[in-house]
């Protein structure tokens, strides 16, 4: 053993591509392998190159297969590349937890067997370039994430190698975990240890539970990390703009949108004719919208592609699913402000396009409602909801404006019979609902959003401004009113881009005040049009004059998208806790405290995968005693 | 996704139980009219609805008025037939199972009690009403301008009214029966029962009283819908058997559709709308086939549940299709009657072949009855023994203590 190490110091001193760090601590934890006996090291190379079987219920067997690889191993461990770089925290943290679990019931580690096997593949290729580094795999990932976190006070400095490594944290949120990446570097002739490439894979991040959501975020967006919380991307530092590109973006999209069918409206009511509006801002506005939806769409559709990890966990976020409705609402907004000028009839199966992933999405949220379980309504409900059920009203409205009849009735009906869920819901502030903010915000503007929506969209389908559409519209009216005398609205809030999401209400109340006006027509109706569209005009005005000091000036338009970098926290999962029970036989009760001891807390978990190596043996010395 | 069940299925019976339960084993004999006495609840009466439903789909598809644009043409004694065959078949499943369930009434008064004191069983209790009227409504040879017809009608919507005043009292006035507490699928059975008893007023012209009936129905239904949407319990108040019960989701719609088409003349825009939810919540319900898994592992009576919401929608679709003719609609219609064929066919030979599972030892609404009628008949009247002795349900409790240790 020690030979061996004093043989491969020269050359770890002289090689450029080992990391500082490593040689750092085999440096100083030599110590650690003097004690070990040389069977207990053969075993723990094996478990290492993942030889032997996964049940601890054969143990027996384990132990001979020991005897039979010994001298195998004992040949070959002078060739084999053992460590492994953990490419991400995420697998760092899985191998921590699993690492307990291997202690405890001295069986090897499910997830290590693949990348080991993989290592252990590549023997015949790797010799030339091999080294041993003597270093148990769990413990390698370990250390890597005591680098990265800057946790030990007394490492060495880095070396460029290190920030490589720091890169590979994306890694697990990329859609092909950086598989191509290796492919091309192996191209050029520069081979890199594989032991990443199973563990890196998206399957390996579960969808997460939605209650992880409510425990690790904060917030009435749910955005906010809790102070106790861990995130699996670094904090200190700006990831790609890609990973902070949130879905809520589209909430531009739905303001400016919005305002051009309000300014089409203007144009083209009789009522508004004094008003004078030239219909080519309606041109303008619309142009800035394909534009800004074609934008928005291209650098999120980028982010589907790249990272497709951070887009699903987007999808579990229990608010943030909710915008998933925005692009094909922003859609069916620009069929709606199409300018006259531009085209004056759609054909109708544009409509059913634009609805079939509205039908489907909705089909997705709402029997997650119904059907209980996790997502249940009493639990999730928050007025972002609404823009799932906005999409209906919007549907419906150009449906009908299309000249559709059954269609639009079916959206209609089933946006009705869901928004009155939501409503009595939301008005409940059930104790169940952890994600209703406790204080007012923006987001409730977008309650006004629903019954304006509705009250043109039933108008449209009836072909009058009935007695229907007038109860709509005053409780759109009532509800905008009742949020308007709350002024301090916009104070003490983080700007977020979600805001314009929020403005559509407004603009909405304001075309729909335009709708009614052109039926009751008198100077009160009047002035109140002008007042809601300057209100809504002003309001997206402001939203862009801030929007733009966030971008150019603060620089924070994209601040570190939180939510979707929190930990899964897996080891709590029951599901662990049953595999781990199959595996306990033979383990002492005070095994089982022990584990529940690292499961409960991660820092203690940190802590205890910082000790030396030789603890990690002595384990593996006092199983294989048994 | 994981629903517990809140059922004792599990849990041992408690110990004074037990000792009563051997001794009733001991001196047990095996008799069907008993057994059927103590397994029969109210529950079985889904049979007869979804026969009755059946009959009124075929008779509202076979039947030729003269505005009728979606009635199969066919000759008339062939349709005649065939609606004679399907009506009588129901009518002596029906008969039969309401004098069985009289006779429980009657000997097992109890029991009856303890099925209305359960949140899911109570519901059932409107079943057998529902299933007169819509006997009453698919007869071949009665018109609904009938006496007779009005006759029975009163008959059989008085007890649902009674039941409605009874249950929906429960629901907002005080004590541990209020809605959030037992609101599960099931309970839209009581909205049924109005929204059915209302298209009958309907059909007899009686506008004031259907009107009444359907506001009655459509507000509580609009209550219940917004509770079971909101689903504050979890999912614990249904136990993963009765999950079929689920399909009521989407009958209640259509069956209201259905109400305010007889009410309003014409399949308008809220008829429209309710057909469109009921729709909507199919192809909700449909799509995930993994709430429905834990039900469908062994044959029970809950099963008979998927059947008529199917067969409702199927004659709303019908509705619809007269209304708006077309590809679509008509594709709807025959697809959505297809299928509630093909569920009651399937439904009935399973229920042939299957007749000891049809009284099953598990019934989670007997499980709870059985239990409080076990206990409340510690000291028996006389005529009461003769019958609890040579009962089948010790032998169920045993079994279930049973279970419970292994």
């Amino acid at each position: 053993m020690e030979s061996s190490k004093e043989n491969n110091s020269p050359r770890e001193d002289s090689s450029e591509e080992l990391p500082s760090l490593i040689r750092a601590i085999t440096a100083h934890e030599v110590a650690g392998f003097d004690s070990l006996k040389d069977r207990d090291d053969s075993k723990g190379r094996l478990q290492s190159t993942g030889f032997h079987p996964l049940s601890a219920s054969v143990f027996g067997i384990e132990a001979a297969e020991t005897e039979d690889q010994s001298g195998l191993s004992k040949s070959q461990r002078m060739h084999s590349v053992s460590i492994s770089m953990p490419p991400s925290p995420i697998e760092a943290h899985i191998q921590n937890t699993k690492r307990v679990l291997f202690r405890d019931t001295e069986t090897i580690l499910g997830n290590s067997v693949p990348n080991s096997a993989a290592s252990y593949t590549n023997f015949g290729a790797q010799t030339k370039q091999a080294r041993f580094y003597s270093q148990p795999m769990p413990k390698g990932s370990v250390l890597n994430e005591a680098i990265s976190s800057e946790k030990s006070a007394n490492l060495p400095p880095r070396n460029p190698r290190i920030e490589k490594l720091r890169d590979n944290r994306y890694d697990s949120f990329k859609t092909w975990s950086g598989k191509l990446e290796r492919q091309i570097s192996n191209l050029r002739g520069k081979r890199q240890p594989e032991q990443g490439s199973h563990a890196q894979q998206p399957a390996q991040m579960e969808s997460v539970p939605v209650d992880r959501y409510f425990d690790a975020l904060e917030g009435p967006e749910l955005d906010t990390l809790r102070a106790s919380e861990e995130i699996l991307l670094p904090d200190d530092k700006q990831w790609p703009f890609l990973l902070r590109f949130p879905v809520s973006s589209f909430g531009i999209c739905l303001g400016v949108s919005s305002q051009a069918i309000m300014w089409k409206t203007l144009a083209s009511s009789e009522s508004t004719k004094f008003l004078h509006v030239s219909p080519d801002i309606n041109l303008v506005l619309w142009f800035i919208s394909v534009a800004l939806v074609v934008i928005v769409a291209a650098v999120y559709a980028l982010k589907v592609i790249f990272y497709f990890e951070a887009v699903r966990r987007e999808y579990y976020h229990p608010i943030r699913v909710n915008f998933f409705f925005a692009p094909w609402i922003a859609l069916l907004f620009l069929a709606l402000g199409i300018p006259p000028s531009f085209s004056n009839t759609l054909h109708a199966s544009l409509w059913y396009i634009l609805m079939t992933p509205i039908f489907f999405l909705e089909l997705k949220i709402y029997g997650q409602w119904m059907s209980g379980g996790q997502r249940r309504l009493s639990k999730v409900a928050n007025p972002s909801n609404h823009l799932s059920i906005v999409g209906n009203f919007v549907g419906a409205l150009l449906g009908a404006s299309m000249g559709l009849k059954e269609g639009p009735v079916f959206f209609f009906a089933v946006g009705l019979a869901h928004y009155t869920v939501l409503f009595v819901t939301l008005y409940q502030r059930l104790p169940t609902n952890e994600t209703l903010p406790k204080e007012l915000h923006p987001v409730f503007f977008l309650f006004v959003a629903a019954p304006s929506v509705a009250s043109m969209a039933w108008a449209r389908i009836q072909g009058t401004f009935d007695y229907g559409s007038r109860i709509a519209y005053f409780i759109a009216l009532f509800l905008y009113f009742s949020l308007a005398v709350r002024v301090n609205f916009f104070r003490g809030f983080r700007f977020s881009l979600a805001w314009w999401a929020y403005t559509f209400p407004m603009t909405g109340a304001a075309i729909a005040t335009i709708r009614y006006s052109s039926v009751v027509t008198n100077l009160v109706t009047k002035i109140l049009t002008v007042i809601l569209c300057l209100v809504s005009t002003l309001t997206v005005t402001a939203l862009l004059v801030t929007t733009i000091i966030h971008a150019f000036i603060l620089r924070d338009l994209f601040p570190n998208d939180i939510s979707i970098a929190i930990s899964d926290r897996s080891d709590r999962r029951p599901k662990t806790t049953r595999r781990w029970y199959h595996r306990r036989s033979g383990s002492s009760e005070s095994n089982v405290e022990h584990y529940l001891k690292f499961s409960n807390s991660d820092g203690k978990d940190i802590e205890a995968s910082v000790c030396p190596p030789s603890c990690n043996n002595q384990e593996l010395s006092a199983s294989s005693a048994k | 996704m994981e629903i517990q069940t809140s059922l004792p299925k599990h849990s041992p019976p408690p110990p004074i139980e037990q000792t009563v339960v051997s001794k009733l084993v001991a001196e047990r004999t095996k008799h069907l009219v008993p057994l059927i006495l103590t397994r029969i609840h109210a529950g079985y009466f889904r049979i007869t609805l979804s026969l009755g439903w059946q009959a009124l789909l075929w008779k509202i598809l076979l039947q030729p008025t003269q505005d009728s644009k979606i009635a199969i043409r066919a000759p008339k004694v062939f349709y005649s037939t065939i609606l004679t065959i399907i009506w009588s078949f129901s009518l002596v499943i029906l008969i039969l199972l309401s004098l069985l369930y009289s006779l429980k009434c009657i000997f097992r008064f109890s029991m009856i009690k303890a099925e209305f004191m359960h949140h899911v069983g109570v519901n059932y209790l409107f079943a057998p009403w529902i299933s007169w009227l819509l006997i009453l409504e698919s007869a071949p040879f009665v018109t609904p301008k009938h006496v007779s017809f009005v006759i029975l009608w009163w008959i059989f919507a008085i007890p649902v009214i009674i039941l409605d005043v009874k249950i929906y009292g429960q629901w907002f006035t005080k004590g541990k029966r209020f809605l959030t507490a037992v609101a599960n699928p099931a309970s839209q059975l009581s909205v049924v029962g109005n929204l059915v008893g209302a298209r009958a007023a309907a059909k007899m012209e009686w506008r004031e009283v259907s009107v009444f009936l359907f506001s009655l129905g459509m507000v509580h239904y609009l209550v219940l819908f917004v509770t079971l949407y909101q689903r504050l319990s979890g999912g614990d108040r249904l136990p993963a058997m009765l999950r079929p019960v689920f399909f009521l989701f989407f009958a209640a719609p259509s069956v209201a559709s259905l109400a305010w088409y007889s009410i309003s003349g014409s399949f308008d825009t809220p008829s429209k709308m309710l057909f469109f939810l009921s729709l909507f919540l199919f192809a909700s319900l449909i799509c995930r086939p993994a709430l429905f898994r834990k039900a469908m592992r062994r044959f029970n009576i809950a099963w008979w549940a998927y059947s008529y919401p199917i067969t409702l929608l199927a004659l709303a679709s019908a509705r619809y299709e007269q209304e708006v003719q077309g590809g679509v609609s008509r594709a709807i219609r025959l697809l959505l009657s297809g299928l509630s064929v093909l569920v009651l066919l399937g439904l009935l030979l399973l229920t042939a072949f299957n007749p000891k599972l049809l009284l099953p030892d598990n019934d989670p609404i007997l499980l709870t009855t059985a239990l409080c009628f076990q206990l409340s008949f510690s000291h028996r009247t006389p005529m009461l023994t003769m019958w609890s002795n040579e009962g089948p349900f010790p032998k169920r409790i045993k079994r279930v203590g049973q279970k419970g240790k292994s």
